[in-house]
């Protein structure tokens, strides 16, 4: 590293950990000031308080179940996807990963469609709760699963298999099985079992609204978290927050010590070939693609559908008229709530100030982990966690960070200062801009930048011409994937986004949901707004899937 | 032994129309020809990795044109060695055999490389780890994708040598593709033109 | 490493960050006022307009969850400032707030609410009759039922709390959690005059550990036990609807509220049982440190008669003005009762002893039998 890149690099650790590190150290040492050190009374205290009895089991069992369901129904669609080729198989792919960046809110909304009185009307029986939820992660996570193996499975050499055929221990499918795609996929389904397991103990939008009596430990910090931290009031509250804050964290940080483990085994030495050039057509595989497809947009439409299905009740008996009353009501705004052009454009603004930041930053941290891993490993290693810490933590604790941290600095701010929110997505989308673009630089082809080295390029022009061309459909994963985790962040701006001037989509659908659903066009007019936060998220989402590199087998 | 009857094939344009191959036991055939003329293909459909649009193989008289590929007993060198990373030499010949893999590499000039990692080997020291798989799974009929091709002369001058005695020795018999027609006198008793025919 | 392009990006966010700063040393001004609430339904835009408009204030909210989360932020940014108004903490939290000194007095003529006067049967200067909060709605919380399977399906009403710790009732009661609802608060304290709390150490725990042990349903808030669980009220009509509670905690005139959206029918029902019910009030505060001058200009215009008297439609509550009734519309005031004897805590008692009665409660929810 020469000297520029030095003071570049150490400055983004520097903004890195002010933005991140430093609220969230404020939060905690609020909530130890009330509770005192000591993390094994923290864990205690989950069970000695009827809020939080039992979270800890139903946490660590549902991501369990769910990481399972996720594997089942996930592996055979990246099969059949990788494996065959599909007329338009960009669109079949982000058709079905798309559930990923649907906010969770929005899911939750269409699988209680789903379940709910006037759909399969299973809700009624607690134990199918239980199934909802399980099923909903998957849902959320099968495109982790897709995403980690279609792109081994779609380029890797066919040669591998066709040899294999020809030897002896590889005619049956078991031996092929045993010989070659274990070996090969372990990883990928390791690592992929790893995100939703992680994705699945965190879960708060669906375990909130699905299970309803069960909760997680990150719905349990959402529910106590606005009464922690307080001296000589309700101290229980801060117990439970750190108890359980503390168990999420020791359970992220060996996830991702893991992931980052066998994300460098994926970095195998398998040769790949070009997509186009290896598979054959199996129509059989549609027996796999079409249920997958209907399951995956089976809770989109339902929200769709939900905005123009407007209720009338009259004398016990209920009926349902098709109407665009809702999306009326959504577009003029009604009582305290404002309109959704006011939600969306506050929306975007916040959108494009997360990225101007956290794609630099992000961009920068993932260089400097880059090289130091050619030069000092263990120091990349610690550097590399440290940008995923934020991974580890819930959003309602760095939402809880933020508010402290801004009032430290200066009360008023915490309604009068705009961008508020935006530190707090800055928290939540640098981690996925490093993980986008590490794994893209590591694939990064040294000899392209070498050779333009001894052609006499400037720092300037390589960068340029060599870098951001080749580069470019990373870089443009990470700019379309933090504006749609902005666009769709919910945890946190719950917390930041005091000012009711800073509503954005995701918090117009919570509190139109809030209000009473006696008003007919409460349920449409709120599924209304989540209609044009999940059309553009699934905008962007396309855009990503054009320029997406399945080289990189970046994660997502 | 191995008989190939009218077989055809078109990918867009007729790669080979008709073609006749006739094998006999412990005969080494060559076939030559410009690239991208269909050869590979050919290998590919003998040993049942693409189907045919028409035409027959028989094996030791039997009709073989419907029987997988894994079943055939049909070995292939690929042009590039394909070896699996995740194993070691010993391992990649276990694919083939469990046994014998001391007298294999022995016998391809590669004696003590069981434990070696397969990345650590050089072009021409894969092709021999590829083809002791190969032989180690006793095929009836080894076809060679032009495996010599991406060695430097000497070094494929040594291996054609070697692999033909190898396979003379076993009477196996095998069908070579190159474009090289040196090479393919050097290797085979018989040569057919596939742009000619 | 290729730093030059984001070094551009960088000066651009090194040029922000000073006017992110910018923004946030901004000071409060003299003519603003902030209000700290919750989604009380009687703040709407047309009524804060009209406020800014007669008063050329201008009006920022902070909107937090609930009553509960109101207190908390006062305590959390105790002696900050940064709030001139908080409207929504209720008698459950109003004696903490007082307590703990996070209120500044105003200078309110309270004459024209009700309570101060008269025998009212509905006093909202009742709980709390000095100058640190001024009422500005009220209703009773209670138990609600479901009248058409109660009745229809042969269930015994229940004419005491521990009928519900009867099989009958097993699993068909949803209760708001005291320690994350102020409805869930009210009715712990209810069910403490009820068990006679002064004089008797185990009923009100063993009667909470009962329910416990007869599934009853503890919910974090009153909107997932009422839409969610409960099978009397338009809950059925939504989404998340589970109906398995037939029993529920709400207010008095919920069912008053049901009738009147429905046209004139509802097959809710609210118990009439002694000492179950509490009389709950909503205050409108101004916070010591903030602008009072201001947040008393507010709350002069919240009883205002014009405002204040809307309470029961624009905010489903009673109107704390002497005279004010539910309107007859559609059965209202017709299905709302008042309860003939409602539980009695005094303000005191609730300020010296809520912790320690929720850590009781807690410890006889986590009781094994």
């Amino acid at each position: 590293m020469n000297n520029t890149q030095k003071f570049f690099s150490i400055l983004a650790v520097f903004i890195y950990s002010a933005i991140t590190i430093i609220p969230i150290v404020f939060a905690i040492d609020r909530l130890i000031l009330v509770s005192g050190f000591n993390p094994i009374l923290w864990i205690q205290s989950l069970d000695q308080n009827y809020v939080s009895q039992n979270s800890i089991t139903f946490t660590f069992v549902q991501a369990f179940f769910s990481t399972i369901l996720t594997v089942l129904i996930g592996f055979p669609v990246a099969w059949v996807l990788g494996r065959y080729s599909w007329p338009f198989k960009a669109f079949l792919r982000s058709i079905l990963t798309l559930p990923f960046v649907i906010p969770a809110i929005i899911a939750a909304m269409g699988f209680l469609t789903i379940t709910g009185p006037y759909g399969l009307d299973v809700r009624t029986d607690e134990s199918t709760w239980w199934w909802t939820l399980i099923f909903s992660h998957a849902w959320f996570n099968i495109a982790l699963i897709i995403r980690f193996c279609e792109p081994v499975l779609s380029t890797l050499n066919p040669n591998f298999e066709e040899q294999l055929l020809l030897l002896p221990n590889g005619i049956t499918f078991f031996s092929r099985l045993k010989n070659l795609w274990i070996p090969i996929l372990t990883p990928s389904i390791a690592a992929a079992s790893c995100m939703t397991f992680v994705f699945s103990f965190t879960s708060f939008a669906l375990v909130k609204w699905i299970t309803v009596r069960d909760k997680t430990l990150e719905s349990t910090m959402a529910e106590v978290s606005s009464s922690a931290g307080i001296q000589g009031y309700m101290e229980s509250s801060s117990d439970i927050v750190l108890g359980a804050s503390f168990i999420q964290f020791l359970v992220l940080l060996a996830s991702l010590w893991l992931m980052s483990f066998l994300q460098q085994r994926r970095q195998t030495k398998w040769q790949q070939a070009s997509e186009l050039f290896v598979q054959n057509k199996n129509a059989k595989g549609w027996f796999v693609l079409v249920p997958a497809i209907f399951f995956v947009q089976l809770p989109i439409i339902s929200v769709i559908l939900g905005s123009f299905r407007v209720r009338d009740v009259s004398e016990n008996s209920i009926s349902f008229k098709w109407s665009t009353e809702g999306w009326y009501e959504a577009f003029q705004g009604s009582y305290s709530f404002p309109p959704l052009s006011e939600a969306l454009f506050n929306s975007l603004i916040y959108s494009f100030g997360t990225l101007i930041i956290a794609l630099p930053l992000g961009y920068i941290l993932a260089s400097t982990i880059h090289q130091l891993e050619e030069n000092n490993s263990n120091l990349s290693r610690i550097l590399e966690i440290y940008t995923m810490l934020p991974f580890a933590l819930s959003a309602a604790m760095i939402g809880l960070g933020v508010m402290l941290g801004i009032i430290k600095l200066n009360p008023s701010a915490a309604y009068d200062f705009r961008f508020l929110p935006v530190l707090a997505h800055v928290i939540i989308t640098v981690p996925f801009v490093v993980r986008i673009i590490l794994p893209a630089l590591r694939s990064f082809d040294l000899s392209y930048d070498e050779n333009a080295k001894v052609l006499g390029m400037s720092n300037f022009s390589r960068f340029f011409k060599i870098k951001l061309p080749l580069m470019k459909g990373s870089i443009l994963v990470a700019t379309v994937f933090t504006l749609a985790m902005s666009l769709g962040e919910f945890g946190a701006s719950f917390i930041v986004a005091r000012n009711s001037e800073w509503i954005t989509l995701p918090l117009l659908i919570d509190s139109l949901r809030g209000k009473p659903m006696k008003d007919p066009l409460t349920v449409p007019s709120s599924n209304a707004v989540a209609t044009v936060l999940m059309l553009i998220t699934m905008i962007l989402f396309l855009i990503v899937e054009k320029f997406r590199n399945t080289k990189d087998r970046g994660m997502f | 032994m191995l008989s190939c009857l009218n077989l055809s094939k078109k990918y867009g344009k007729i790669l080979f129309n008709e073609l006749n191959i006739n094998l006999e036991k412990g005969e080494i055939l060559a076939i030559i020809g410009p690239s991208g003329c269909g050869k590979t293909t050919l290998l590919r459909c003998i040993c049942g990795l693409e189907e045919l649009d028409s035409g027959k193989i028989l094996l030791n008289g039997d009709d073989i044109t419907k029987i997988p590929a894994e079943e055939r007993g049909i070995g292939l060198l690929f042009q590039k060695p394909v070896l699996y990373p995740h194993l070691t030499v010993s391992g990649n010949l276990s694919l083939a055999s469990f046994n014998n893999h001391d007298k294999a590499l022995v016998e391809v000039g590669l004696p003590n490389f069981e434990d070696r990692d397969v990345d650590t080997l050089s072009g021409g020291e894969g092709q021999r780890v590829a083809l002791a798989r190969a032989l180690l799974a006793n095929p009836n009929v080894l076809l060679l994708d032009e495996p010599f091709s991406a060695l430097d002369l000497d070094m494929s001058i040594k291996l054609i040598n070697d692999v033909r005695a190898l396979l003379k020795d076993r009477s196996c018999p095998a069908i070579l593709v190159t474009h090289n027609i040196e090479e393919a006198k050097l290797f085979s008793d018989r040569m057919i033109d596939l742009s000619k025919i | 490493m290729n730093f030059p392009h984001f070094s551009k990006l960088m000066v651009a966010c090194l040029i922000l960050f000073p006017s992110f700063t910018g923004c946030i040393s901004e000071d409060k001004s003299d003519n603003e006022l902030v209000i700290l609430t919750y989604d009380v339904n009687a703040l709407s835009d047309s009524m804060i307009s009209k406020f800014e408009n007669s008063t050329g204030l201008e009006v920022k909210m902070i909107k937090v969850e609930d009553s509960g989360s109101i207190l908390s932020y006062l305590i959390q940014n105790k002696g900050v400032g940064n709030v001139d108004l908080a409207i929504g903490l209720d008698n459950t939290y109003l004696p903490t707030a007082i307590e703990l000194d996070l209120l500044e007095e105003v200078s309110i003529v309270q004459d024209s609410i009700s309570g101060r006067n008269s025998s009212s049967q509905m006093p909202a200067l009742g709980p709390y009759d000095g100058n640190l909060a001024t009422p500005f709605d009220m209703g009773f919380i209670c138990l609600n039922y479901d009248s058409s399977i109660v009745d229809g399906l042969n269930f015994t009403i229940p004419t005491s709390l521990w009928n519900l710790t009867e099989p009958e009732w097993k699993g068909k009661v949803a209760l708001p959690s005291p320690i994350t609802s102020s409805p869930g608060r009210g009715f712990m304290l209810a069910t403490l005059d009820y068990f006679d709390w002064q004089n008797n150490d185990d009923d009100f725990s063993n009667w909470w550990t009962a329910m416990k042990d007869n599934d009853a349903i503890i919910t974090s808030g009153w909107s997932e036990a009422y839409e969610t669980h409960y099978t009397g009220g338009y809950g059925e009509y939504t989404e998340g609807y589970i109906g398995d509670a037939h029993i529920t905690v709400s207010y008095c005139h919920s069912p008053g509220v049901e009738s009147w959206y429905n046209g004139n029918w509802t097959k809710s029902a609210s118990l009439d049982i002694d000492k179950t019910a509490f009389f709950q009030v909503e205050y409108a505060s101004a916070i010591k440190g903030g602008n009072s001058e201001n947040a008393e200009k507010f709350i002069e215009y919240l009883i205002s008669s014009e405002v204040n008297s809307q309470m029961p439609v624009e905010n489903l509550m009673y109107s704390v003005l002497e005279g004010q009734n539910l309107p007859e519309e559609n059965g209202y005031r017709f299905n709302s009762i008042i309860p003939s004897n409602p539980a009695v805590i005094s303000n005191v008692d609730i300020g010296k002893n809520m912790e320690i009665w929720l850590e009781e409660w807690n410890e006889a929810m986590i009781k094994s039998e």
